[in-house]
């Protein structure tokens, strides 16, 4: 079992290293580039900005100075932001998505296993179908529909969405 | 001066925002009964005022940086505007010149020298004393090719400022900004720019705080260790969420700003947008972030605004490629175009049908006769060109950037033209960083584009068609076209500088290597109990004097608009005649309108 998880955490790096290396040319390969607006960016600009970001170097030497970065977690400054950097936008958004897939993921265990083994236990009994249909259900209905409705029809009725509203407003204090 | 209105957005639903715009479209009856119940014209959505002086509103989309030296966006400005002031400030109705950080100045009769006295006791909101000697380290920061500022060429008006920018001469002080002491600042220009102080209120002409950058370097504009000087500071920034704005006690007008506050949601969803302003969650919405298809909808309401707005939309065509290369061919193209089945029926009259590659809305500028839909001429040039009937004419095509409203405009052009001239157009849709390069390195034979004026004159967009340019990107070249706006550059007097101006428009529309299509409008919506917030064709909006009116629905009785003019009476006098020491002297008005 613990050789299996090394592997399979050991197999990782060259899948990671052959998609960031993909990444890396694929965007370079399309037309355009970052510093592109409606407006011209006069050349003498243009040039700095290039020089900034190290895209006036060789091919190659970009090449390693992002995989160099890559492997410490350090993905440089942000082009559409110049003053942040790629790690802290992603550090600042990371930990809710965490948090967000924790929750599903605990719930698809808990509650889509045993209704699964029940499901395959009976099968082809009214149960089976039952619980097939509800997956199939929150399969199909789009997430934007399903969302909302499940945070409007479990949570929240009109006097807490009031609420919600007067916070946003800063009517009330919802620190 | 904005990235293309029609580069793709990024859609972005919070879930707060989703809740909230499912809510408000919950229960649309209520509202209007309770509303004529009291006897009120019909408003879009809640009309309660908070019950803090706070603005809340949509920012839109997250502003890339607002850095005022090396900002360039349009959201990047509005962030740059609240948070700072320039030697000048705009008047929140006409966008003329008011005394900002100067409280007043002197022109020398050549209109070369310009001598700016800063406003005594003037300081940071750290409390730093702010000196002349901070603009001229400020201008020169834009300057500096390092720091490859986008809108640095708009410091070019100042002598030796494009050399210093392009690395031709590395001296500073041989670029036209002087401080001789705390509290003047003389400004040498290159030639005489009858716009001058239509600049040194934009926001790449503001001071920037070096006591903050020397320690922060280029994080110095995060809450906490920004420092800005005007009326209000950064108090709170999250991205793609919001921007909090507290009032600044250190501003020079202080005592004349009347909200504590603003609150910029940072919102690029335009449906999202329209739902978080009907539930009354904001309270105003910007031009530019309300759905299209809702607008004709959205008339009917007391709080929407429509204006025009300094934009035209126009098709550019590469002269260097032939057919184009023949005038009459050009001619064709343009006189083929129904302008008003495009701007009315099309885009259902949110858009002015416009037939001149200037806007509207320059006080004294008389525009010449602009172009017209004329079938039967535009067939005769087509056969003078050589291709009657559109015999002998090749497959031509349209490029344009993935957006839906282009594509509809552009398979309109392409059945005028195939009606009209009875020629072959295909359309080729281009994801945005192909369609630039197109455009740019001239692979294209009709594009789509638009352009936005930075400052209040026509030259703004006529300067970018000169040869060479650029922002000319059709190949365009006429030596007699050159030459006129070189001479309007030089011109002082300015009736004469408009028609030397009207002059190259002419030409230009006449040459026809541009086909204006329309010209851009506002369309905003502003709570009436929002008071200070003006249309204008900038779609500029300083928020100092903005004043959230918790009794409107009183004053909406006796005059909707007149009260609405905090320090317009100042406004005819503005200028140098305001000196009036420190503290209040123009707009000292603001409190009195009410």
């Amino acid at each position: 079992m613990v050789t299996f998880l090394l592997r399979r955490v050991l197999l990782m790096v060259p899948t990671l290293w052959a998609i960031a290396t993909l990444a890396f040319f694929l965007v370079r390969g399309a037309p355009g580039g970052p510093f592109q607006s409606e407006k011209e960016i006069p050349a003498a600009a243009r040039a700095q900005l290039m020089h900034k970001y190290g895209l006036d170097q060789p091919l190659h030497v970009q090449y390693l100075r992002f995989l160099t970065g890559v492997a410490r977690l350090d993905f440089g400054p942000s082009y559409k932001f110049p003053s942040r950097q790629v790690r802290e936008i992603i550090a600042e958004a990371l930990p809710v998505s965490l948090e967000l897939a924790g929750w599903a993921l605990l719930i698809a265990v808990l509650a889509g296993v045993p209704i699964g083994i029940f499901a395959a236990v009976r099968q082809n009994t009214s149960a089976d179908y039952a619980a097939m249909g509800v997956a199939l259900a929150g399969v199909s209905v789009p997430n934007f529909v399903l969302g909302p409705t499940l945070v409007l029809g479990v949570r929240l009725g009109p006097a807490e969405l009031a609420e919600l509203i007067a916070c946003a407003r800063g009517e009330r204090d919802c620190a | 001066m904005v990235s293309a209105p029609g580069t793709p957005r990024r859609r972005i639903a919070t879930c707060l925002h989703l809740l909230l715009a499912l809510g408000a479209g919950c229960a649309p009856a209520a509202r209007p009964a309770a509303e004529v119940a009291a006897g009120h014209a019909r408003y879009f959505g809640d009309v309660t005022p908070p019950l803090d002086d706070v603005l809340r509103f949509n920012l839109g989309a997250e502003p890339e940086i607002y850095d005022p030296s090396l900002a360039a966006g349009q959201t990047d400005g509005r962030v740059c505007r609240i948070l700072f002031e320039g030697l000048t400030h705009e008047d929140a109705r006409t966008l003329e010149p008011r005394p900002g950080q100067a409280y007043r100045w002197e022109t020398s009769p050549d209109g070369l020298t310009y001598t700016f006295h800063l406003r005594p006791g003037l300081c940071w909101s750290d409390g730093t004393p702010l000196t002349a000697d901070d603009f001229r380290w400020s201008w020169l920061r834009v300057l500096k090719p390092e720091n490859a500022a986008r809108y640095a060429g708009l410091l070019s008006p100042i002598r030796n400022a494009e050399a210093y920018n392009h690395g031709e001469t590395a001296d500073s002080n041989a670029v036209g900004i002087a401080a001789p002491d705390d509290s003047t600042l003389v400004v040498t220009l290159a030639q005489p720019t009858a716009y001058f102080l239509y600049l040194t209120q934009f926001y790449t002409y503001v001071p920037v705080p070096r006591q903050a950058i020397a320690r922060h370097g280029n994080r110095w504009t995060m809450p906490g260790t920004i420092v800005s000087n005007g009326a209000f500071t950064l108090r709170y920034w999250r991205q793609n969420n919001r921007f909090e704005f507290a009032r600044n006690p250190r501003y020079w007008d202080a005592a004349n700003v009347r909200l504590q506050g603003i609150v910029g949601y940072t919102i690029d969803d335009l449906n999202t947008s329209a739902n978080l302003y009907k539930a009354g969650v904001i309270d105003w919405v910007p031009s530019g972030y309300l759905p299209s298809q809702a607008i004709p909808y959205l008339r009917e309401y007391r709080d929407f605004r429509h204006g025009n707005y300094q934009g035209v939309y126009f098709y550019s065509i590469n002269v260097k490629r032939p057919p184009f290369d023949n005038v009459w061919v050009r001619r064709a193209l343009n006189l083929a175009i129904d302008r008003d089945a495009i701007a009315n029926g099309l885009l259902k009259r949110s858009r002015e049908p416009w037939g001149n590659m200037t806007p509207s809305g320059y006080p004294g500028y008389e525009h010449p006769p602009g172009l017209r839909y004329d079938p039967v001429r535009a067939r005769e040039c087509l056969a003078k060109a050589g291709y009657p009937g559109g015999k002998g004419f090749r497959k031509i095509s349209i490029q344009f950037n993935t957006s839906e409203d282009h594509r509809r405009i552009a398979e309109a052009i392409q059945a005028m033209w195939k009606n009209v001239l009875h020629i072959q157009v295909e359309l080729s849709n281009q994801e945005w960083g192909s369609f630039m390069q197109g455009l740019t390195g001239l692979q294209y034979d009709i594009a789509r584009r638009s352009w936005l004026g930075d400052y209040l004159d026509p030259n703004t967009f006529l300067a970018c068609w000169i040869t060479g340019d650029g922002n000319n990107r059709s190949g365009w070249s006429n030596r007699r076209y050159d030459g006129l706006i070189r001479q309007a550059a030089r011109e002082i007097d300015p009736v004469l500088r408009f028609a030397i101006l009207r002059e190259a428009e002419a030409l230009l529309l006449d040459e026809g290597p541009t086909i204006p299509v329309y010209h851009y409008s506002t369309n905003e919506l502003v709570k009436p109990y929002v008071h200070g917030i003006y249309q204008n064709p900038l779609d500029v909006h300083p928020l100092n004097y903005v004043w959230i009116d918790r009794d409107w629905r009183n004053h909406e009785a006796e005059a909707p608009h007149a009260l609405a003019a905090p320090g317009a009476e100042d406004a005819a006098s503005g200028g140098p005649a305001a000196a009036g020491g420190a503290g209040r002297a123009p707009s000292a008005a603001a409190a009195r309108a009410h």
